[in-house]
């Protein structure tokens, strides 16, 4: 080849690539954003595509997000533990919307969240195929998705908590698919869409009032405080009023009316079909006559009432515009209306939507009032719950049919109790204060006359109290609402609230009354805060799950306990640790507590010379299936000695346990002790000169390997058990000594112990509903050990704040040292069955029923009746928000690389993925499981079988140990040890960065 | 004026402007010394970092981590793998100010933190750390840095996250990070191939410090940047940036550069394995020939402290535009002249070496330089220059305490 060929054939070449470099390299910068239906319909509209925009306007989908405010949608999310309004749940959002996860660059000007379940949830983000939708292949590279029914199982499998409620069958997705369907008819042809624009303001004067679109209104206009007035428009026949003219039925209307043209473009048809009745009409942009008949058919042309300023001044509004709502509006289309009469009472009634007791507009503005919002609650307090509400909610021990088991459940939600757990008198012992969980509140108790005088409402999930040593300031942790509220107690109101780390428990001040401290449970940390400024001086690393805290009697340390096991190996034994804070505000030192877990309460001694934590033995290493010599969870306490030396011994008895310690505490003189068992109902009286003695006098081999394990001990120093109301948590001694004082956190009552007779004496109501509701009962099944054989452990033992104990545990039914599996966390789990990390239980009654008590408990099972509200009760058990990512939050530039990981098609040699190597095939919003069971190469030695059940990732970030049998301590190791083969997806070509994305995107599921 | 009165006066302008004989502007210069090595329970010696934190000395060694109470002058408590250190080799440690947890890099294993007699460990496997082979440590506010061979990583202590700062998303072009170091808002790097790599905390922007000659073999124009771009540390203090390369020093003040160089006289080597900057004026050049301390940058006076292998006897080296004015013989100083680390404790200095940690005690430590007599700490070294008048002062009975500078 000549010289000048070789040019010319290298240009071509080089030319060659540089167009398709270009183009792939356009195509990656491109990334496909939403657009919204409204773009959609731009073309997809008219008769020639078949109406499709219209049919998509007449279906659920586009209903969907509206169907967020319907009563039926709040109950669904208090059964599921979501602690949001439906409207501002992830978990709701991920079914009922489009694009709400994205952040607000991925979304266009004109995307609307509130149309629901629009084109783009299941043909995926248009914004760069809807440029080439004339040719199909160009448009599926540009990100048009082929879906299939597998995608609509994504969201309509069976779901406990909305059949609970609205009892509806399952979606029968064929028949769905054949309803839904909105093919292009055969020759028709792609029309520029319809017709019917925005108004154009051509030809008209830019002044007077132009339309603005009812989404505009509904920016304000929505929400609970504003009484969901945008939803009840979106659901109802208004809202469809354009798309209905697409039915054949009206087109045969027209018809009949002598109307020959498509009634979406005929003017007697859209005279009352849309706002403004389907002319040339000023509008602004955000106005679409497709929206149907909206806020401004009624109540005039927006643009010049609707700004806030003048919307708040009814005057004001009235001279912009604003056009009240009569008889003769509604008449204008209604009156014999094809041939219908109409009753303008009745139809008013039906579209009312008045703003709410309590509105205001700043509350609407895309403020839910969710209940962490303003520290309120989504049901009413018991007084305010009519008598008929309470009996409906009575539990029943017998089984219920499904219709009766829904009613019960649903009158339960609307009751509200206090739950107790901790409490504290004032320095000057004239009052306690208790810090109720459920209700979010402190209920204030005069202890001289035992009588509940005043009830102060502080966050979500109230744990602890505390108070400063001069007793003007008394400290209340918000376990939801990862806050400390600061209670002014002359004036009985929250003065401040401080921010501190995740799920805040145990809190105090130093003697000085100048440094709170407050053991962060989720985040493993210890926040040491100063109380003038309220800026938090540092954060110390506890272990796992710190739980409570004491100030020693000379104040110069604090014992901060941890409920988790330190991170300790595979099928290793449990090493727990107290984490010794000094006096600085700084690490002194870590005891640690070996062959312990689920360190709680914790006490000092007067004298200071030890303190007193409770604990559990548990057994977790040897199959449950032995139950001799302490069977699977023993329960005792820890005596620390001042010098860090550690014992333990147990309070239970050889047929007798002392199951769920929650608390300590010291009396005054420092000879006795007590200790609650919430699963038994019992106070432990300890004397301790007793214990003591018994624990000096054993040497130390026996201190070290007999007395931890010794279940007769404890005769030696309990000198008496003392009964309780339900499930008994914090305990308390009086100043003066003479009582002590236990918060019944499933009562609603405190206990008065008298400090000689150890008798209770008293029963000190806190003001919660008398009636246990069906939920509530099954709340006091799971904190009772009544069902496991010799009482030894209930629900709560290994699911502590329906969380997890971070044990692995060697369960029967596969067989002796077979198939250990992982605790897995109890919170959010309705609608993610199967349960069991193999997938087999189908159902909470089976995995809570019978075979529990064959593998678990040993004896008699649930009844039907206590199955049923157990279960209900169980899914109620809250979630926490993500700490990471709230709704709406833009993700960080590492969150958002790992998204585009996690949803990767590709590897980062370009190959392509099948899409079981995805992450999304199983994973996939709101969930994050697919429900099934899949081998990703996990299969331990010990494991009789390598398919497990995918597991959702909610807040998966705080549920460590991770994979089926808990192996991998961090997300990291997943991959890093246990994916060599690239069978748990495609991650080892990834780069260490590209993981460290991934895992950033992981903790904001 | 009467004569008397006259006279008098004359006496007196002539002891206060003409100096001493042998009095001119001179450094301190460290003669008492103090050794730590395995007979004094120190687990190695092979000493790869020292960090004072108040009372405590930290000392990282090739196995085993120790702890050293300064008031009593004991090695208090070690910590080998058996007891509970994550891996044998502690090349870095860093102190938190706020929390006082201790911070350790690990040679091969990773990151470590000792709080409350706890360890805990990350490293490639279980964490979004970088690389297991971790050169140097800082702590700078809730984040800690690990400067290691593939790259540097930013650990956030509060929400778990972790970033790597690698080629890709900073200007290294090389990302073996040999050192990190915090101060004034300021994360520096330095990276052996990449200069010194400087991340302002706030704007999170990068600025690199290279050698503009971009020679490999030579510093082709002096002070014109860091004289070479394999760097091995960085130090920033009151303001001015002192760099260590393997070939020689650098002192940055934000407008000028000062290079150091063997060759000038005044540093003992070119091979610096560490920089501690103890102020605008001072730092201390760890080298495989002693310990170099530049005592009046920008300029040039420097005391080298070295140890004869032979003898054991300690000796100072005083230059002055490397020109030597004092060479001082000691009974001991260095442990050995391959040092690697050091740190500052008040007057004191603490200087890991080769074979065991030293400890140089700084009795009326003064700053940059003073007016003093020569050989002032100590005796001269035979055949050092000045012996002759520094013996003939010395035998003219003047205590070497009037002279001490002070």
């Amino acid at each position: 080849m000549t010289t000048v060929r070789w040019l010319r054939l290298g240009v071509a070449v080089g030319a060659a690539f540089a167009v398709a470099g270009a183009i792939a390299h356009a195509q990656a910068e491109k990334q496909p954003v939403y657009v919204g239906a409204l773009a959609c319909a731009e073309c997809h509209e008219g008769h020639g595509t078949g109406n499709q925009y219209s049919h998509w306007l007449l279906s659920s989908h586009a209903k969907a997000w509206a169907s967020l405010a319907l009563p039926e949608a709040k109950e669904m999310a208090r059964l599921s533990g979501i602690t949001d309004v439906p409207e501002e749940s992830p978990i709701c959002l991920g079914c009922h919307a489009t694009a709400a996860d994205a952040e607000e660059w991925e979304r266009v000007e004109g995307f609307r969240l509130e149309d629901g379940v629009q084109c783009e949830k299941c043909h995926g983000p248009g914004s760069e195929y809807m440029l080439v939708m004339g040719d199909p292949q160009a448009a599926m590279r540009a990100g048009l998705r082929k879906f299939t029914k597998r995608d609509c199982e994504v969201c309509h499998y069976v779901k406990g908590s909305h059949v609970a409620v609205h009892n509806t069958p399952k979606v029968d997705v064929d028949e769905a698919w054949e309803r839904l369907s909105h093919p292009i008819p055969e020759g028709g042809a792609e029309t520029p869409g319809s017709p019917l624009r925005a108004g154009s303001t051509e030809g008209l004067s830019d002044a007077g009032p132009h339309f603005t679109g009812t989404h505009t209104c509904g920016e304000c206009h929505r929400g609970p405080m504003m009484g969901y007035q945008y939803s009840l428009w979106r659901l109802s026949p208004h809202a469809r009023a354009y798309a209905s003219l697409s039915t054949p039925a009206a087109r045969q209307r027209a018809k009949e009316m002598g109307v020959d043209e498509a009634p979406q473009t005929s003017p007697a048809c859209l005279r009352c079909h849309v706002t403004g009745g389907g002319r040339s009409v000023a509008a602004l942009e955000s106005f679409s006559p497709m929206e149907g008949v909206g806020c401004e058919s009624c109540h005039g042309a927006g643009s010049e009432y609707s700004p806030e300023g003048v919307m708040r001044d009814p005057v004001a509004a009235r001279k912009a515009g604003l056009l009240p709502l009569t008889e003769e509006t509604c008449a204008r289309c209604h009156e014999d209306a094809h041939g219908k009469g109409f009753d303008f009472e009745a139809a008013s009634a039906a579209i009312a939507h008045p703003l709410a007791s309590s509105g205001s507009a700043d509350a609407g503005r895309n403020n839910g009032g969710g209940p962490r919002a303003n520290g309120g609650s989504l049901v009413s307090a018991a007084h305010d719950v009519p008598e008929s509400v309470l009996e409906a909610a009575r539990y029943s021990p017998e089984a219920l049919s499904g219709e009766e088991r829904r009613a019960k459940v649903r009158a339960s939600l609307e009751v509200e109790y206090k739950t107790p757990v901790n409490l504290a008198f004032t320095p000057d012992g004239g009052e306690v204060y208790v810090a109720c969980e459920s209700s979010g509140t402190v209920v204030v108790v005069d202890a001289k006359r035992r009588q509940k005088v005043a009830e102060i409402k502080v966050g979500g999930h109230a744990h602890d109290v505390a108070f400063g040593p001069e007793g003007r300031r008394a400290y209340v942790s918000n376990r939801l609402d990862d806050s400390v509220s600061v209670i002014d107690v002359a004036a009985r109101r929250v003065v401040r609230t401080i921010p501190v780390g995740d799920e805040p428990h145990g809190l105090l001040t130093d003697r000085t009354g100048r440094t709170l401290f407050v053991a962060n449970t989720a985040g493993d940390s210890v926040s040491v805060i100063d109380i003038e400024s309220g800026e938090e001086k540092r954060r110390l690393p506890a272990s796992r799950d710190p739980w409570s805290v004491s100030l020693s009697p000379g104040g110069e340390r604090v014992l901060v306990t941890n409920a988790l096991s330190r991170f300790v190996g595979f099928r290793r034994p449990s090493m727990s640790e107290v984490t010794v804070v000094g006096a600085d505000g700084r690490i002194d030192d870590r005891w640690v507590v070996p062959g312990a877990n689920l360190l709680m309460g914790v006490d000092w001694h007067p004298s200071g010379d030890y303190a007193l934590v409770t604990l559990n033995r548990t057994k977790n290493l040897v199959p449950m299936t032995r139950i001799l010599q302490g069977w699977t969870i023993t329960n005792g306490i820890g005596l620390l000695w001042a010098d860090g030396r550690v014992d333990q011994l147990l309070l239970d008895e050889p047929n007798h346990y002392f199951a769920d310690v929650a608390d300590v505490a010291f009396s005054p003189d420092g000879r006795t002790a007590l200790v609650t068992s919430s699963g038994t109902d019992s106070v432990a009286v300890i004397d301790l000169e007793k214990l003591v003695a018994l624990v000096r006098g054993a040497g130390d081999e026996e201190r070290r390997e007999v007395l931890p394990n010794h279940l007769g001990q404890s005769l030696a120093f309990v000198s008496a058990h003392v009964p309780t109301k339900n499930s008994p948590r914090g305990v308390t001694f009086a100043p003066d000594g003479h009582t002590a004082w236990v918060a019944n956190a499933l009562d609603d009552s405190l206990t008065v112990i008298d400090a000689e007779a150890w008798e209770p004496v008293a029963r000190v109501d806190l003001g919660g509903p008398r009636v246990a509701t069906h939920i509530r009962w099954g709340e006091q099944l799971f904190h009772s050990a009544n069902i496991a054989f010799q009482r030894q452990f209930s629900c709560h033992t290994c699911h502590p704040d329906g969380h997890v104990d971070g044990l692995t545990y060697d369960i029967e039914p596969d067989g002796i040292g077979v198939s250990p599996v992982d605790n897995r966390t109890l919170r959010g789990i309705y609608d993610t069955d199967p349960f069991k990390w193999e997938g087999t239980n189908v159902s909470l009654a089976r995995q809570c029923g019978a075979r529990l008590a064959v593998f678990f408990t040993r004896i008699d099972p649930f009844t039907p009746g206590e199955l049923q509200a157990l279960n209900d009760y169980t899914v109620t058990v809250p979630r926490p928000p993500n700490r990471y990512r709230p709704l709406g939050a833009e993700l960080t530039e590492a969150q958002r690389r790992g998204k585009r990981i996690f949803e990767r098609a590709y590897a980062n040699d370009g190959r392509e993925l099948a899409p079981t190597e995805r992450c999304v095939h199983c994973h996939f919003a709101p969930y994050y499981t697919d429900r099934t069971q899949h081998n990703v190469g996990t299969q331990h030695p010990l494991d009789r079988e390598g398919v497990f059940d995918v597991p959702h990732l909610n807040n998966i970030y705080d549920s460590a140990p991770y994979l089926h049998n808990g192996i991998a301590p961090t997300l990291e190791e997943i991959w890093t040890r246990h994916n060599p083969y690239d069978r748990h997806g495609v991650t080892n070509d990834m780069t260490k960065d590209q993981l460290n994305d991934l895992i950033e995107y992981l903790k904001t599921l | 004026m009467k004569p008397r009165i006259a006279l008098l006066m004359a006496a007196l302008a002539v002891l206060v402007l003409v100096p001493a004989a042998g009095a001119e502007e001179l450094p301190y210069v460290y003669t008492k010394w103090k050794h730590f090595t395995t007979e004094d329970g120190l687990p190695n010696d092979h000493i790869y970092s020292v960090k004072v934190d108040g009372p405590r000395v930290w000392v990282g060694t090739e196995d085993g981590l120790a702890l050293i109470d300064t008031p009593s002058g004991k090695v208090v408590k070690t910590w080998k793998e058996e007891d509970g250190l994550p891996w044998r080799a502690v090349t870095a440690i860093d102190v938190d100010p706020n929390t006082g947890d201790v911070w350790l890099g690990l040679f091969g294993g990773g990151l470590a933190r000792l709080s409350g007699g706890r360890f805990d460990h990350w490293h490639q496997l279980n964490s979004g750390l970088v690389n297991d082979v971790v050169y140097g440590v800082a702590v700078e506010h809730d984040n800690v840095w690990a400067a290691t061979t593939a790259g540097a990583s930013r650990y956030n202590t509060r929400t778990g996250e972790w970033a790597i700062f690698t080629e890709k998303n900073a200007p290294m072009e090389e990302i073996w990070n040999y050192g990190v170091d915090y101060a004034d808002g300021k994360i520096h790097l330095a990276v052996w191939g990449s200069g010194v790599l400087e991340f302002d905390v706030a704007t999170e922007r990068w600025k690199e410090y290279v050698d503009p000659d971009g020679e490999m073999e030579i510093d082709l124009y002096r002070d014109d940047g860091i004289n070479h771009v394999i760097t091995t540390g960085a130090d920033f203090v009151d303001g001015v940036l002192w760099v260590s390369t393997y070939f020689g020093g650098t002192r940055y003040d934000g407008r000028h550069w000062k290079g150091y160089a063997e060759q000038d006289g005044g540093m003992p080597s070119d091979f610096v394995n560490f920089v501690k900057g103890r102020s605008a004026q001072e730092a201390l050049y760890c080298t495989d020939k002693g310990l170099g301390i530049i005592t009046d940058g920008p300029g040039d006076t420097w005391v080298v402290y070295t140890r004869d292998p032979d003898t054991g006897r300690g000796r100072a080296r005083v230059t002055k535009s490397g020109e030597v004015v004092e060479l001082v013989d000691m009974p001991i100083s260095l442990t050995h002249s391959f040092t690697i680390a050091a740190d500052i404790d008040g007057n004191d200095l603490w200087v890991g070496t080769g074979e065991g940690l030293a400890l140089a005690i700084g009795e009326g430590y003064y700053p940059g330089l003073r007016e003093r007599r020569l050989y002032a700490y100590g005796p001269p070294a035979p055949g050092a220059p000045g012996a002759e008048a520094a013996a003939g002062h010395a035998e003219g009975g003047d205590g070497a305490a009037e002279d001490e500078g002070r």
